[in-house]
């Protein structure tokens, strides 16, 4: 290795220890990292900022900026709560019946919006039907953060591994509905199966507590009617936008900014409130993560570790999409997945141009979409909602302790990835 | 004019009372708050109603809006109460490092040392007090009737 290479490597292994281990805040590490890198000349400002391969990917930036406007509007409307009370009164309060229909809703809406903006949304809710039944809200908060993390696997904007994978791999928005979703669908179910005899004991039906339930008013919820159907109509836009985004020429990223700048003008949202809900610290700390993988590319650590991946797994795309899954899940519970897969996509794209693009090969990419995403549920800080929803219970009388979260978690991880395995194997090297 | 001269009685709760009674006191007569003491009859803080609210509206309402609509009266009414039920004031006040600094002025201070005291401390009621004496309490409604009275614009 040259001396370019072992001080890339040596900066951006420090900062990813630091990340991993919350010694100092991510942001801070990802940014001091990203200095360091330029400062030693490890990469430069024209990398930097103008590189597709070794620069900060814009289009995860303002993909992520884009989406959280428009997330940030929909809050405001109400329609969650509209969407859970109304379930739960439907449901007519049997445990089981919420819980399924409460974890259906948060991984549909993950799917759509990303996971942390989903649980916070739901979980108030929770709280609420789960007081008025007299329920444990753990439980169902554990079951609907598992479910966020699995329905956000589905689609490109669904977890930011995704976007990071869609952007360096040039999968489109179908790809992954065509290539994802339909696992993620029977996962679904299967996942709600289990929830039955994960949760058995929270199960409790009583009947006098069903009424206040049904004296709820979901309808109240909505508190401005036009912004919700103005919030609705840019959704429908804007998916209807990444499903076309191919055929329209026009980049994820292109599309969520359209629709944010829409629903900014047609609405009477203020555009303080509009960007309220704006995660600047999540963006800043793409960017950082971007120029440190970006230094690695440039000095040719990728390139070497590509090779010596190419090498180990001896042209067998099989091995490569089995080790790939298992490992990704295995490293995404303990550490963030987001810099793991910031730092796996060029090794990942390297491996897949050296098998030849053939769709074998190309599986990877869904291999590594799977385990990263679906590995992240296996502890309380394997992804970013979990460890909100234990904020959360913790501010609201209820905390979920790590070993509690955990011993649910990884039944539903393991189980995910034993799924995914012959699930990526059947379609990509049986059945192609 | 001084701060003994505007301190009114004012009813005082223990911390070990209970926390209904104590919402009752204010919701009976109306008043802003209640002065906590400990058993030996020191002042320790002031319960405002806010807190009292704070308590009894879960935080996952008080943080989402659309959530606090969709309550029936009746029932969210008895889910309050129920909160109530079997706690001591002590238990309605914040923990201690969160605790009210507790507003208190001495009976020489003047109207305007007491009105910029109540403005610090966002505080509905300030305890007039010398060492171990307790004259009474001011109240905002008798703090600012005297104020305007003063300038001739009491109505």
């Amino acid at each position: 290795m040259s001396p370019s290479q072992i001080l890339s490597v040596l900066v951006f292994a420090g900062a990813y220890v630091l990340i991993a281990t919350e010694r100092v805040h991510r942001v801070a590490a990802a940014l001091g990292g990203a200095a360091i890198m330029l400062a030693l000349g490890l990469t430069n400002g024209e990398t930097a900022f103008h590189s597709l391969d070794a620069g900060v990917d814009w289009n995860v930036v303002f993909l992520l900026l884009g989406m959280m406007i428009i997330v940030g509007v929909i809050k405001q409307t109400g329609l969650f709560e509209y969407l859970a009370i109304a379930a739960a009164k439907r449901a007519r309060g049997k445990p089981f019946a919420v819980l399924a229909m409460f974890v259906v809703i948060t991984a549909v809406a993950s799917a759509a919006l990303d996971n942390v903006t989903t649980v916070l949304l739901i979980a108030p809710v929770t709280f609420l039907v789960c007081d008025r039944l007299g329920l444990n809200p753990i439980p169902f908060l554990i079951a609907e953060v598992l479910a966020s993390n699995i329905g956000g696997t589905a689609t490109l904007i669904g977890d930011p591994p995704n976007i990071i994978i869609a952007s360096r791999a040039g999968l489109s928005f179908n790809d992954f509905l065509v290539h994802l979703a339909p696992f993620i669908v029977v996962l679904m179910v299967v996942f709600v199966v289990v929830c039955r005899w994960l949760f058995r004991d929270a199960f409790h039906y009583d009947e006098d507590r069903v009424a206040e339930v049904m004296a709820l008013s979901e309808r109240e919820a909505i508190r401005d009617k036009r912004l919700l159907w103005q919030s609705l109509l840019v959704l429908a836009l804007v998916l209807l936008g990444f499903v076309l985004h191919s055929a329209l020429h026009l980049e994820p990223s292109v599309v969520a900014l359209l629709g944010a700048g829409l629903l900014v003008l047609i609405s009477k949202v203020t555009t303080e409130d509009a960007i309220a809900d704006v995660e600047w610290e999540t963006l800043v700390f793409f960017m950082g993560l971007f120029v440190m993988v970006g230094a690695l590319v440039k000095t040719g650590v990728i390139d070497e570790v590509s090779e010596t991946l190419a090498g180990a797994v001896g042209g067998e795309p099989l091995v490569a999409v089995m080790g790939l899954l298992v490992i990704s899940a295995l490293l995404s519970a303990v550490v963030d997945n987001i810099p793991y897969v910031a730092t796996m996509s060029p090794i990942v794209g390297e491996l897949v141009a050296a098998q030849g693009h053939t769709p074998q090969a190309e599986s990877m990419w869904w291999s590594l979409a799977l385990g990263a995403d679906l590995g992240g549920n296996a502890t309380a800080v394997g992804a970013s909602a979990n460890v909100v929803v234990l904020g959360l219970a913790a501010r609201n009388g209820t905390p979920i302790s790590f070993w509690q979260f955990t011993r649910y978690g990884v039944v539903v991880a393991g189980l995910s990835i034993l799924l995914a395995a012959p699930y990526l194997w059947l379609r990509y090297f049986v059945l192609a | 004019m001084r701060a003994r001269d505007l301190a009114e009685e004012y009813p005082l709760v223990q911390l070990t009372d209970d926390a209904l009674t104590a919402a009752r006191l204010i919701a009976d007569q109306r008043r802003p708050g209640v002065v906590v003491v400990d058993a030996e009859g020191r002042p320790v803080t002031v319960l405002p109603g806010s807190q009292v609210l704070r308590f009894i509206i879960p935080g996952y309402v008080q943080e989402d809006p659309s959530l606090a609509r969709v309550y029936d009266e009746k029932g969210s009414a008895q889910a309050c109460i129920s909160k109530l039920e079997g706690r001591t004031v002590k238990e309605l006040l914040p923990p201690k490092e969160k605790r009210y600094e507790l507003p208190k002025v001495s009976g020489d201070a003047t109207v305007i040392e007491c009105a910029a005291m109540m403005a610090r401390l966002h505080s509905p009621l300030l305890l007039v007090s010398d060492d171990d004496t307790v004259h009474g309490v001011v109240t905002t409604s008798h703090l600012l009737k005297v104020i305007l009275s003063t300038t001739g614009k009491a109505p």
